[in-house]
């Protein structure tokens, strides 16, 4: 069975995680603090943690920095609006996903079911989103069948986000990816690049069904349309 | 005092009168007998006595009692008397000189000493006026400054409020009034500051501006006073409005977590599904208003700092449809691909769209749709929000904005998202308003345009 472990300091919000992530068939272990996270993390890996970003004795930020020294399983942090700062060092830091307080159960369970797929799927070099084919080794895209021209930058953009489809890509690591590190803060070209993107692959720019805007954080490529 | 060139003036003058005196005499000579003569120069030692003082004088009187004996009595050319009484004539005529010029010149000191304190009484009259005028004390003190280094005689001074030590070339004058010092006054070192006149008018300048620092003190706790009153008048509206809007979702909530929690009701899978959803969908409500009182606290805080980078408007608009839900299939949206971007902060500009498009979607009768249409311009890029409700009257647009303002008709919303809207709106450089339009709601968001960079548009 699959092993979570979830982190939060409010004992509602963690009965009823553990309520919902059991009955969704989940071996379910907490913790309150980030010292009870990091004990609980080196006694027993689990393969996936949901980590609250505000901890009475740090912050999951830390948590997840520290867990990323030895270990990949897939980390979902849940932040609160306001808090976009720290969220976004908690991506940075290696978290995988996020979720904003209040949440829906069946949104956690969605990303945390995609992030724990993520772990073993390897990089297809053909990737295939209803309408949308992203050949990775020819360079080629095309949108129901038909080949788009796509500028170098526009290619580069869009196979970092089509290595790991679904996956949360913040502006900083896809600027790194994309341009290099100089370009870490000029998040000024990336909102236009994906935007040019967005007219030449998608039907309806303002509704993207492919490239989605997650706010204040990033874009991840849409698994299904 | 006397500068060098008023005395070079005096001396000048002086030297004249005697003359002029003299000459005078010279003519009267034959016609009268010369010893009677003598008393015309007193008319040269009173101007001068008048006009330069008891000084000048004494010396006039001398000079011209040795002219009228060197002239006018005998042996002629010499300062000899041939006659013994002739000393007496001329000493009883420097007694009179000298009488007259320190009568002329008490006189003088006299209307100067009245000029002066008339120029006091003057200077603080206005200073009384200036302060009492409702100008801020501040604003005042350079003004008065000005007017005591007049009353004082110096070329320049400045005041500041409180004692404060001397700096520089500057000698710091204490104004004190009953051994509290109000403000202190500085002078040119070299300045030379008339001792009696600075004990008299510094501290009717310090009593002037104790009640001047008071008054402004009262004020500025009035003004604090008024401000808190006002806020906290904002602060009941704001919960009166509120608490409606909070308590309706929790009494929704309560009694749907109730009646699922309560073993005595029996409820088949499709009622207690209906209850879930009924807590899902208030709980989803209350977090909307959770999140309009904390960016109205925001923007009221001045915290609304936007993070501006550029962005296309299509991108903007498409991250508010989503948060809408099912109802953003009734938006239509016309964004040409030649919209250029726009530099504002992404998730405040969200907002923003987020509350017009739920007002507009509000605002519209059943069934009928919302359109989002971009306008570009020189500078800034205009979206159109326009539903086909009922509109405003031109009178009550502008209330439109004003936050707790409900809908006449009664509808839901708590009446803060247009207010937070235009403060958003107006944090990232644009604005927003109400158009005239006769087929409905339209609302226009102004937003700046971007400079793109080079490499962007290639």
């Amino acid at each position: 069975m699959t092993r979570v472990l979830v982190v939060d300091d409010e004992p509602q919000i963690l009965r009823a995680l553990r309520t919902s992530l059991r009955g969704a068939g989940y071996d379910v272990e907490t913790a309150e603090s980030a010292e009870q996270a990091l004990a609980a993390l080196a006694a027993n890996p689990p393969d996936a943690v949901v980590l609250d970003l505000v901890l009475p004795d740090g912050s999951g930020t830390e948590v997840t920095r520290e867990l990323r020294t030895w270990s990949s399983a897939p980390v979902i942090v849940l932040s609160v609006v306001g808090d976009e700062t720290e969220k976004i060092a908690a991506l940075d830091a290696g978290a995988d996903d996020y979720v904003t307080k209040p949440f829906g159960i069946d949104e956690l369970l969605a990303r945390l079911r995609a992030a724990l797929r993520r772990v073993d799927a390897p990089t297809e070099p053909v990737v295939e989103i209803g309408g949308l084919r992203i050949d990775l080794e020819k360079r080629a895209v095309f949108v129901r069948g038909e080949p788009v021209q796509l500028t170098p930058h526009e290619f580069a953009l869009l196979r970092v986000l089509a290595r790991s489809p679904g996956k949360l890509l913040t502006h900083a690591a896809l600027l790194r990816e994309v341009w290099g590190r100089g370009y870490g803060d000029e998040s000024h070209y990336l909102h236009v690049y994906v935007s040019q993107l967005r007219r030449k692959l998608e039907d309806d720019p303002a509704r993207p069904r492919y490239i989605l805007t997650e706010p204040g954080a990033g874009y991840r490529l849409a698994e299904r349309p | 005092m006397r500068t060098r060139a008023e005395l070079a003036v005096g001396v000048l003058a002086s030297a004249g009168a005697v003359v002029l005196v003299s000459a005078v005499v010279a003519l009267l000579k034959p016609h009268v007998p010369v010893l009677s003569l003598g008393a015309l120069y007193v008319l040269a030692v009173l101007p001068v006595a008048i006009l330069w003082g008891t000084a000048l004088a004494a010396v006039v009187s001398v000079a011209s009692m040795l002219a009228f004996n060197w002239f006018f009595l005998p042996p002629y050319h010499s300062f000899h008397l041939r006659e013994s009484q002739n000393w007496l004539a001329l000493g009883i005529y420097l007694v009179i000189a000298f009488t007259v010029s320190a009568l002329a010149a008490r006189a003088r000191a006299r209307r100067e000493d009245a000029e002066q304190r008339r120029a006091e009484a003057h200077a603080l009259a206005e200073a009384a006026l200036d302060l009492l005028r409702g100008r801020t004390l501040d604003e005042e003190l350079g003004r008065l400054a000005a007017l005591t280094a007049e009353v004082l005689g110096v070329g320049g001074a400045r005041l500041e409020l409180g004692k404060q030590p001397p700096r520089g070339e500057e000698r710091a004058l204490p104004v004190e009034a009953s051994l509290r010092c109000v403000a202190t006054l500085f002078v040119d070192e070299e300045a030379v500051v008339d001792e009696a006149v600075q004990r008299r008018f510094l501290p009717s300048l310090a009593a002037l501006l104790a009640v001047a620092v008071e008054r402004s003190r009262l004020e500025a706790e009035a003004l604090e006073a008024e401000a808190l009153r006002r806020s906290d008048a904002l602060k009941t509206a704001l919960l009166r409005a509120v608490s409606h809007d909070l308590r309706s979702p929790l009494t929704a909530i309560l009694a749907s977590a109730d009646a699922l929690a309560s073993p005595g009701l029996t409820l088949d899978p499709e009622e207690r599904l209906a209850l879930a959803e009924t807590i899902r969908a208030e709980t989803i409500r209350l977090d909307r208003v959770v999140e309009q009182l904390l960016d109205l606290s925001r923007l009221e805080a001045g915290a609304a700092e936007p993070h501006r980078e550029l962005w296309s408007v299509d991108e903007l608009v498409g991250q508010a449809l989503s948060g809408l839900g099912a109802d953003a299939t009734r938006v239509r949206v016309e964004i040409g691909p030649e919209a250029p971007p726009v530099e504002v902060d992404a998730a405040q500009v969200e907002r923003v769209l987020a509350n017009l498009l739920d007002n507009a979607l509000h605002c519209s009768p059943a069934g009928s749709g919302v359109l989002v249409r971009a306008e570009p311009g020189a500078t800034e890029l205009r979206l159109h929000v326009i539903d086909r409700g009922r509109g405003l009257p031109p009178e009550e647009r502008e209330a439109l904005f004003q936050p707790f303002r409900r809908g006449t008709d009664g509808r839901r919303g708590s009446g803060l998202g247009l207010s937070i809207a235009r403060g958003f709106a107006e944090a990232n450089g644009g604005r927003l308003w109400a158009q005239d339009d006769p087929a409905g709601g339209h609302l226009v968001l102004a937003l700046p345009l971007a400079q793109v960079p080079a490499a962007v548009r290639a």
